[in-house]
């Protein structure tokens, strides 16, 4: 597959999926799509542990110190897989997956270069002994146990915004 | 509530469910549902047969080499900081976790869906003990509050319909009436909450189990799973011993296959792959990890001519086009697994003498055989538990002399020929002896048989 | 061409215009159609229910009876399906008999199936009137994989509607044994598939199983204007 294809793959999926999903090339587009997307008054949390992380700083006024009371956690993740429009949420470097889990809204940065063409690709990503926790997010938490009749946002977050970013925000190989 | 097996009286809670309408609105919509999203789910994978011939055989070489898959789970799992245990059977699973939980002094454990557990009546003891079990999954809490038992493996409320929840919420939780699932969601959405973030313990099944990593998969879609297993310090997972797969390089096959067969979703929104317990400098886990391989009769299975239904990956899709499940609900069939799976499950982890009723509660049509996403020969073992029915004396007395008759007359053209005279001449006597159910339902025989008429 | 003939139990004691049609369909299509007058039954009812040594005693007859080399054609999806799947394994201790079951289950064949594959009967020009919708029997479908044939005959028919049946493959309930051992659900399953026939507006329903076709005929009974049930080889002996 190439390139553009896996990107349009993934987008296609995660936004089957219902997630919203963006494509920006720098830091500034970053912030413009986080300001749009994450209301202000909403308290964020951001781990800031990546260079994306602390990029999104600007565009975050209002921060929430834990995830446990946030209305939305923005941050970077491990990967995604085009095949299916999931993002890959992993526990190594001291990331808690559970930010991703417990505000309303999770907003979720990945780089192109990280998105994997095959479910296959992920998985032999991993080494020997993976992390304690690998999570494959696809979308919004959802339900359909009542008459089964899709209701969006259960335990989970209501909502999923997939940022994928183009290029590197500091460097030009 | 039905901590006693009803499975003897099949026929009658059938017939009592036939003349339910809403239920059998609520479950024929499901099926219809289930059905035609697993059409589309599946119409666009590349090659499906090839797809499930993969999950058959990575399911048989699970099953061929058990143990040793077995072993090598509780090492790697131990070695990342799981405690393993084995039980051999329910009461050794129930009073493994009991005294987990009371060594830790736990007292609320927040639960997501396990049909393992109520195989073995977990939660009932776990109340007994003192402590207090909240399911978490929509389906589960519905039927928690409700005092009933799920009648679907995946989707456990099917048979409520949006009133009847509607009125449990607002006579359960005191909020206001309202039909609407989404807002419905919600309300538990908020009840649930509070719950999960001071629970001492989470409780968990697990979909899947990697041998070669130790890890535990779980499947899931509202979240429930993820807080379950993440959020509490002390996490408790059970699972039967033949939910292995040999390692995460094999969980892709199952990946593409189970959602669509069970939902028809092409993935669920949350794949969790959980490896032990959280490592120093880690920010994610359960502090502490015990995981409870249960038997319960799975090696006894493995060892006779009907060990193929533990290929079963729980997926649902043989109930969801079951024209006898479709009709009569999981209720019917008295036990923890429904529809055919349930038929074959129940009879050999329970035995014929409580369950004998369900071998007849098929019409042989196939349509499970179709589905099942790895290859189980369902109609086959149904046949095989009818014979190890009349071996083991299960059948009715009048039954087996009337087989015998018919073995004899079939064979004979003689007695054959004689055998239709008799019933064409005493008609009404055989009407009235059949009963108007069955005799009833059959035309008059020909007077003059086809037999007689060819030249 | 010779071909035996296997009636089957239910078209011999309840249905013989079914095996008339059958005659007259190989006569139009100068087949010689040989009826072993010893034949009685396939066994499925005692093997279906779980007592293989009475069906067994049952199938060593018919394979008597049918011994030879030429094709043998019922009218009945589940006795083919029967004989063709579930007659070696019933014979598998005893490697003559099993010889010989296997030979057996490579020559037999459904009536549609026949018709299509070894006659092209479709090409023949039957013809007839009203509408017509098909149920698509369990074992002939899902054992046999016969589900274009019928199709392909009823719609070749000039001058007859065709009208495809919502859930056409959904079982009907009868299920042989089923039918006594738990009549409840087989009646609604029954009722079922009388709603299913009624929602085409056809005037006949037809199928290529004898007992499927009883079990829904006695569902129509109920009904105010109930739909002809009609074996397709009647159906197909009256397009003549």
């Amino acid at each position: 597959m190439t390139s553009p294809d896996l990107l349009r793959r993934f987008l296609e999926n995660a936004g089957n999926a219902a997630a919203g999903t963006h494509i920006v090339s720098d830091a500034t587009d970053l912030c413009r799509v986080l300001s749009d997307i994450v209301p202000g008054t909403d308290p964020a949390f951001c781990p800031g542990l990546t260079d994306k992380e602390k990029a999104a700083a600007p565009a975050l006024p209002c921060r929430a110190a834990d995830y446990a009371g946030a209305a939305a956690t923005v941050e970077e993740v491990y990967g995604a897989i085009a095949e299916t429009g999931s993002l890959v949420c992993v526990s190594s470097s001291g990331r808690a997956v559970q930010a991703g889990l417990l505000p309303a809204h999770h907003v979720a940065i990945v780089s192109r270069e990280r998105i994997f063409a095959t479910l296959d690709d992920c998985f032999a990503s991993f080494p020997e002994d993976p992390p304690t926790n690998i999570t494959l997010v696809t979308g919004p938490s959802r339900t359909a146990d009542i008459e089964l009749t899709l209701a969006i946002g259960v335990h989970g977050p209501e909502r999923l915004d997939i940022i994928v970013f183009l290029s590197e925000p500091c460097s030009e190989a | 509530m039905s901590d006693v097996q009803t499975s003897l009286a099949f026929r009658a809670n059938a017939t009592r469910a036939l003349g339910d309408a809403s239920l059998r609105s609520a479950m024929r919509q499901a099926a219809d549902t289930f059905g035609t999203k697993r059409a589309d789910a599946f119409a666009s994978v590349a090659d499906l047969e090839a797809l499930r011939d993969k999950a058959s055989a990575l399911r048989l070489q699970v099953l061929d080499r058990l143990q040793e898959y077995e072993e090598m789970f509780a090492s790697r799992a131990t070695k990342a900081g799981a405690t393993v245990h084995r039980a051999r059977d329910a009461s050794s699973a129930r009073e493994i976790i009991a005294g987990i939980l009371t060594d830790r002094g736990a007292k609320t454990v927040v639960k997501s869906k396990s049909m393992v557990s109520e195989e073995i009546h977990l939660n009932a003891h776990l109340e007994k003990a003192g402590m207090e079990v909240l399911e978490t999954d929509l389906g589960e809490y519905i039927i928690q509050l409700v005092g009933e038992t799920p009648s679907h493996i995946i989707v456990p409320a099917i048979h409520k319909n949006r009133q009847q929840v509607g009125r449990l919420f607002a006579e359960k939780l005191g909020v206001e009436y309202t039909e609407d699932p989404q807002v419905l969601t919600k309300i538990a959405r908020r009840a649930i909450r509070e719950k999960f973030l001071n629970a001492d313990a989470g409780l968990s099944g697990a979909n899947f189990a990697a041998a070669a990593s130790g890890s535990l998969v779980l499947f899931t879609n509202e979240g429930n799973g993820r807080m379950v297993t993440t959020v509490p310090p002390l996490h408790i997972a059970i699972l039967s011993l033949e939910k292995m797969i040999p390692s995460l390089a094999d969980l892709p096959t199952f990946i593409r296959l189970l959602p669509r067969s069970a939902t028809g979703q092409s993935i669920t929104s949350y794949v969790s792959v959980i490896t032990g317990t959280r490592k120093p400098g880690e920010a994610t886990g359960a502090k502490e990890l015990h995981i409870v391989l249960l038997d319960n009769g799975r090696t006894e299975i493995l060892s006779g001519e009907c060990r193929e239904i533990l290929k079963c990956i729980r997926c649902g899709a043989c109930m969801n086009v079951c024209p006898v499940y479709r009709t009569v609900g999981g209720h019917s069939y008295g036990w923890t697994y429904p529809g055919p799976m349930g038929i074959v499950l129940t009879t050999l982890l329970t035995g014929m003498a409580k369950s004998h009723p369900l071998v007849d509660a098929s019409t042989l049509c196939g349509a499970c055989v179709e589905v099942c996403p790895v290859r189980i020969p369902l109609v086959d073992l149904f046949l095989k538990l009818r014979e190890r029915r009349v071996r083991e004396g299960f059948s009715k007395p009048m039954e087996k002399r009337g087989m015998r008759v018919f073995g004899k007359a079939a064979a004979s053209p003689s007695l054959f020929s004689a055998g239709q005279f008799l019933s064409r001449t005493f008609w009404p006597l055989v009407r009235a002896f059949g009963g108007k159910d069955v005799a009833g339902r059959l035309p008059r025989p020909a007077n003059v048989p086809f037999h007689r008429q060819v030249p | 061409m010779r071909v035996q003939l296997f009636g089957t139990c239910l078209v011999d004691s309840f249905f013989p215009e079914v095996g008339e049609s059958m005659l007259k369909l190989f006569r139009r299509f100068g087949v010689t159609a040989v009826f072993p007058k010893k034949q009685t039954c396939c066994g499925q009812p005692a093997f279906n229910a779980g007592y293989a040594d009475d069906a067994r005693a049952v199938a060593s007859h018919f394979l008597s009876v049918f011994d030879g080399d030429d094709p043998i054609v019922t009218p009945s999806g589940s006795c083919a399906a029967m004989v063709k799947h579930r007659y070696p394994d019933l014979f598998r201790t005893d490697p003559v008999m099993h010889a010989k079951a296997e030979r057996t289950a490579g020559r037999i064949y459904e009536l549609s199936q026949f018709l299509v594959r070894f006659l092209r009967a479709h090409e023949s020009g039957f013809a007839g009137k009203g509408t017509v919708t098909y149920h698509s029997s369990c074992h002939l479908a899902r054992d046999l994989g016969v589900r274009d044939e019928p199709l392909i005959l009823l719609q070749s028919m000039k001058g007859v509607r065709f009208v495809p049946m919502p859930d056409a493959s959904r079982c009907c309930g009868f299920g042989g044994m089923f039918m006594a051992k738990l009549p409840e659900i087989s009646c609604a399953l029954a009722d079922e598939k009388a709603d299913s026939i009624l929602a085409t507006g056809a005037d006949t329903v037809t199928g290529c199983d004898a007992g499927c076709l009883m079990n829904i005929g006695d569902a129509m009974k109920k009904r105010a204007k109930p739909v002809q049930v009609r074996h397709i080889a009647q159906v197909l002996a009256e397009g003549l």
